[in-house]
């Protein structure tokens, strides 16, 4: 492994959902400017750990996190943490396109606007416009900004969401099967963008599909049954796993 | 292998007995389905049938064009047109100088009768002695001149015009006299006696029960609607408050589990019960007055606001979780991501259970009787009073005001008591309708 910076550092982490275990003893170190994967099965809690990162666990109430998430080394589960702070900081992407019911342009502007990024209509529309480029959605919707959002196709909401998700300026991404909702084409679209979006942030994403995490990520993690099984540079992971459960997986045998 | 060896089913053009028993069932079910609807219209048909039939006459009133003296001697004596001095003449002064006026009218036009004076006097209602004598008091110059004026007239005169009453129901009945309905015929034909509509149905208070053709549902109107503001206006924040409260904020334990269990019960209980608790809370205990709107608006309010709740918090529920995610995704805090998102989501089906909520409040009778409501009110309630505060003179209701006048003797105020239920329909129809308008104007897809 590369030794470039460290952003997000998980040290012990547990999860619990009331009785059940859903995250055991999870250490990780994801680098800044990289793209990191996270592969399983399904129910392995790779998007359980995914949404510690941005503490979307804290709207469950029966979940409980226990152990440390560090990000720029300050512990993002200290007392002293507001996650709606920390959650523009980190940006989230969801498994399925989840545009508001507003129009093109209120979608992208409303991060910057509740965050107080903007102080005119005029930073607006340019916050707007550079997020709508960074998501490959400006030249599709810039003739459709009242229009609404979800009047786009499956693959151009996402994108939106993206869009959104860049607009409030996060140093990590996190997608949550980004892909998972959307077709083959969308679906390389979204693979470029990812690509793109390495240089300025931290990305983490979940996915089901092993060929999608061996194009876009630099690093792969495997989650079995809670565990991180193995973590590693992704040629690595898919070329010689060292894991009997990693080369079952990727084989094809389990999941 | 013969072809007839793989033949496990028998024709397909000949239905088996399984099947036709499938088909027959169904063909049942369909006829029960259909008989109940056709036999909820036709009672619905029914209902509006009888309604309209009975009450729709309540909206047109026969009225009597009089031009009479309006002598000096007999209603200002001192002829100093003071108006202290002028108010100790009664109205029975003022019914025989309006009685001889009909008497000297019917002698100008050669209308003659056997009747005896008292009984031609009995035409006009006596209502229209007041009505006299408030015009007077309002306007002293008419003293001493000859005005020409409209009256109402007796009740049964009144039924005649809508067929109520016919000269074989006259013989038997000691409140009208057939000469009378002469009379009534031959001032029709001068054209002094006409039926018109009848806008005081509407405005007018209501009257005792010697004189229906004067009784009106305005102070029941008004209270109605004072009700419903104090309705509005505290159970929808309240309503809606407490629902996004547990929806959205509260955690899911046992309290709130026992809430929620609360909120379906109070729907379901009897609403006269929350006629006795607002007799305890807001007359015995908070010294509220009784019959004002503001005490009734308030003990609606306690049944109105589980109905509100219900509905709201699952309107809220309906609101897809991903919204939620993705408001929260980019750092809302919990609060924007309700009042941003959710709420605006959601605000088309709370609106509607308020408004159908609001609709039950408007009709409910029960809790209204018990506070004091069904009280004989012949002054209209001020809004506000320094001594009686907001809402607080005493009034009465629609749905009280039909239960009122079901319970009078008087053939004519049948009458009045399905024309206040066409009214109180047509409150509730212009409320459904916002209902569905609102629904359909601010429905969004996502």
């Amino acid at each position: 492994m590369t030794d470039l910076p460290i952003k997000i550092s998980a040290r012990n982490v547990d999860v619990f959902y009331g009785a059940i275990h859903a995250i055991k003893s999870v250490n990780v170190e994801i680098a800044d400017k990289m793209v990191t994967s996270f592969i399983g099965p399904s129910g392995c809690g790779k998007s359980t750990f995914l949404r510690c990162i941005n503490r979307m666990n804290d709207t469950i109430d029966v979940c409980r996190v226990t152990g440390d998430i560090l990000i720029d080394a300050e512990d993002i589960y200290d007392r002293r943490v507001d996650p709606v702070q920390l959650r523009a900081k980190v940006g989230m992407v969801f498994q399925k396109p989840n545009p508001f019911p507003k129009s093109i342009y209120d979608n992208v502007a409303y991060g910057p606007k509740i965050h107080g990024m903007a102080r005119n209509k005029t930073d607006l529309d340019e916050i707007v416009e550079k997020s709508l480029r960074r998501a490959a959605l400006w030249d599709e919707a810039k003739d459709r900004l009242q229009e609404p959002g979800t009047g786009l196709s499956g693959g151009q909401q996402q994108r939106l969401c993206i869009a959104r998700a860049v607009a409030t300026e996060p140093e990590v991404l996190l997608m949550d099967e980004p892909c998972s909702a959307l077709d083959p084409i969308a679906t390389a679209q979204i693979e470029q963008l990812i690509d793109e979006l390495r240089s300025s942030y931290s990305v983490v994403i979940v996915t089901h599909s092993m060929a999608q995490a061996s194009r876009v990520s630099d690093r792969t993690a495997f989650f079995h049954l809670g565990e991180l099984v193995e973590y590693g540079d992704t040629s690595h992971i898919f070329t010689n796993p060292s894991d009997k459960r990693t080369e079952s997986y990727i084989t094809g045998r389990i999941g | 292998m013969t072809a007839h060896s793989t033949k496990k089913h028998g024709s397909l053009l000949v239905k088996d007995a399984r099947t036709q028993r499938r088909n027959n069932a169904e063909l049942w079910f369909r006829a029960y389905g259909l008989t109940a609807v056709i036999v909820g219209i036709l009672a619905l048909v029914v209902l509006l049938v009888s309604i309209f039939s009975n009450g729709i006459s309540a909206f047109q009133q026969t009225k009597l064009m009089i031009t009479l003296e309006l002598p000096e001697a007999k209603l200002d004596q001192k002829g100093q047109r003071d108006l202290d001095v002028m108010k100790k003449v009664t109205t029975i002064a003022y019914s025989k100088i309006l009685g001889n006026g009909l008497i000297d009218q019917l002698d100008r036009l050669g209308i003659a009768t056997d009747l005896k004076d008292k009984d031609v006097r009995e035409i006009l209602s006596k209502e229209s002695a007041a009505t006299l004598r408030d015009v007077v008091l309002a306007d002293p110059s008419l003293i001493g001149t000859t005005v020409t004026m409209e009256f109402l007239v007796n009740g049964r005169i009144d039924g005649y015009f809508k067929g109520r009453v016919d000269r074989a129901s006259a013989e038997l009945d000691k409140n009208v006299k057939p000469g009378q309905l002469d009379i009534a015929d031959a001032l029709t034909e001068h054209g002094l006696m006409y039926t018109q509509f009848n806008l005081d149905f509407i405005l007018a208070p209501d009257a005792s029960d010697q004189r229906p053709e004067a009784a009106g549902l305005g102070v029941a109107i008004l209270g109605s609607i004072y009700m419903m503001l104090v309705v509005l206006f505290v159970a929808l924040p309240v309503g809606v408050a407490a629902s996004i409260y547990l929806e959205e904020f509260a955690p899911k334990n046992r309290l709130t589990d026992v809430i929620e269990v609360n909120i379906s019960n109070l729907a379901a209980v009897p609403s006269i019960v929350y006629g006795i608790l607002g007799l305890a809370i807001f007359i015995n205990m908070a010294q509220f007055n009784q019959s004002s709107p503001l005490v009734g608006g308030l003990v609606l309010t306690l049944m109105t606001l589980p109905r509100i709740i219900i509905p709201a918090r699952a309107a809220l529920k309906s609101v897809p979780p991903s919204i939620r995610d993705a408001a929260l995704g980019v750092g809302a805090s919990r609060m924007q991501t309700v009042f941003h998102h959710v709420l605006p989501l959601a605000a088309p089906g709370i609106l509607t259970g308020v408004i159908i909520g609001l609709g039950q409040a408007l009709g409910e009778t029960a809790p209204l009787l018990l506070i004091g409501m069904v009280a004989f009110v012949r002054e209209y309630p001020a809004a506000f009073t320094a001594d009686a505060g907001l809402f607080g003179e005493a009034s009465t209701a629609l749905p009280v005001q039909v239960f009122n006048w079901t319970q009078r003797a008087d053939p004519a105020f049948v009458e009045r008591a399905s024309g206040a239920i066409i009214v109180l329909l047509v409150f509730l129809l212009i409320m459904n309708a916002l209902a569905i308008f609102l629904r359909r104007r601010y429905e969004r897809r996502w």
